[in-house]
């Protein structure tokens, strides 16, 4: 380990890599809120047949493996439809999907943190279902869910380097080919790690800091989920 | 003759095959206050969230200021909004304070402008003597404090009736006074109520009939001193003589 800086000859590409995951896990973030978000109002308030999709696709997502769940995106999906896509977009539907059934689950609780006695003073002022839900339910569902889904942003944000497995040019893989290209691979991988752990440390640091901000007295009681 | 705000003929309620209410007729007038009283399970509340609309009717009629409620093409979240409703739990909405709990009826389902809402929540709030608490959160509200501002959150919305649902039941007694002297003012400005509860010194001051509910059923109603001194019915006797008695 004595001239650990042959490393920055790599930093052009490792930035690369680190930018890819990065971005797939804010893909997979932002596209599984409004998944978690929506399969949790259905599961909530809709009908039977709703529920039973609903917990089948969360069911799925949540009791297989994400490496195969990639692969059969990948390489199926293709096959299936015809439509070629690439890693990429095969990846981030993947991880969007994944995150989605995983974030019902803490949403479904948020939501339903919301005490029903809420909801009957809401119909009794003559709010709508609709404006019930947007100015009582979700403004603290949103704010109870905070703790639970940061764990879910760890989750995720380190399952990316699953993204190997369809070939996508994230962190992991790019660590991968340096460290074949240079026999090097317990410095490579140990400095990949501290990217990965300086990455979510900084992360939860500002989640906690939006908590903080939002946090209101006494509704961090019911986020007993 | 007095305006009728809120009535209901043959009303019936049932949850799968129990009947909870069992055909009833009632009527309030303009400015009256009435006290429901009656043993616990006797469909008191049920009655209340039926007439208030915020469950429909297995059967039978309500009619809001001479309406058939729900057989009229009425919008009935703007009669909601003109019936207030008090709970027993207080109910608040835990995310807003004080005054954003009084001001979002206003501004979202009145469609008040902001300054609008912030004025008529700070009047409200101040008859209910709670002017200083308005930027407190719910959780750092004592029980009575929360449950005023249930009240005013009601009231602020110029409701034609309030609806009460035992709101002290949840009550250390002192805490039961303090919205006790509030309900008391408003019948003295004589704003419409129609109240469950068991504070019978409340009802013998301000109510102008007291009806008796057993099984789903009104056994009896009248001035308080009648329905109070001298029941008719040997159900009433019995359920007045415990709550009186204090046994």
């Amino acid at each position: 380990m004595s001239d650990i800086l042959f490393i920055l000859e790599f930093a052009g590409l490792i930035l690369e890599g680190f930018i890819m995951t990065v971005i797939m896990t804010f893909l997979g973030l932002a596209g599984g809120f409004v998944l978690g978000v929506l399969s949790a109002l259905g599961d909530v308030y809709g009908g039977k047949f709703l529920k039973i999709i609903i917990n089948a696709y969360v069911e799925f997502f949540r009791g297989s493996p994400l490496i195969v769940q990639l692969l059969m995106f990948y390489f199926s999906i293709p096959i299936l439809t015809g439509i070629k896509w690439d890693a990429f977009t095969a990846g981030a539907v993947t991880l969007m999907l994944n995150s989605g059934a995983y974030q019902k689950g803490y949403f479904k609780g948020a939501i339903e943190a919301v005490f029903k006695d809420q909801l009957l003073a809401a119909k009794s002022l003559g709010m709508t279902f609709k404006q019930t839900l947007m100015h009582i339910v979700l403004p603290q569902a949103l704010r109870i869910v905070i703790p639970p889904w940061t764990n879910e942003y760890v989750s995720l944000g380190l399952s990316t380097s699953a993204l190997i497995v369809i070939g996508l040019r994230e962190l992991t893989n790019i660590s991968k080919s340096i460290a074949a290209q240079t026999f090097r691979p317990l410095e490579v991988y140990l400095f990949t790690s501290i990217i990965y752990l300086v990455w979510i440390t900084v992360s939860l640091k500002v989640l906690d800091y939006i908590y903080n901000r939002v946090r209101i007295p006494g509704l961090e009681v019911t986020s007993e989920i | 003759m007095a305006d009728v705000v809120l009535a209901c003929e043959g009303l019936k309620k049932a949850y799968g095959d129990l009947m909870v209410l069992k055909g009833i007729n009632f009527k309030i007038e303009k400015g009256q206050t009435k006290v429901i009283i009656g043993p616990s399970g006797s469909g008191k509340s049920t009655f209340l969230r039926v007439i208030g609309l915020l469950e429909p009717p297995t059967d039978g009629k309500v009619f809001f200021e001479g309406q058939d409620v729900y057989s009229s093409d009425m919008d009935l979240n703007m009669v909601r909004a003109k019936i207030g409703f008090v709970f027993q739990e207080p109910s608040l909405f835990r995310h807003l304070t004080a005054l954003d709990n009084v001001k979002i009826g206003l501004k979202v389902v009145l469609g008040m402008s902001e300054e609008e809402a912030t004025e008529k929540a700070m009047e409200t709030l101040r008859l209910v003597h709670l002017e200083e608490w308005a930027h407190h959160y719910p959780a750092q509200l004592s029980g009575g404090q929360q449950q005023r501002v249930g009240i005013a959150r009601a009231l602020a919305m110029d409701p034609d009736i309030l609806l009460f649902d035992e709101p002290t039941a949840s009550l250390d007694i002192e805490l039961t006074w303090e919205v006790i002297d509030v309900m008391k003012e408003l019948a003295e400005r004589e704003v419409t109520m129609l109240v469950v509860t068991h504070e019978i010194g409340f009802a013998k001051e301000v109510a102008d009939e007291i009806l008796f509910m057993d099984d789903g059923k009104f056994l009896e109603w009248g001035p308080p001193e009648k329905v109070l001194r001298n029941p008719s019915t040997p159900r009433a006797r019995e359920f007045l003589s415990r709550l009186l008695g204090g046994v």
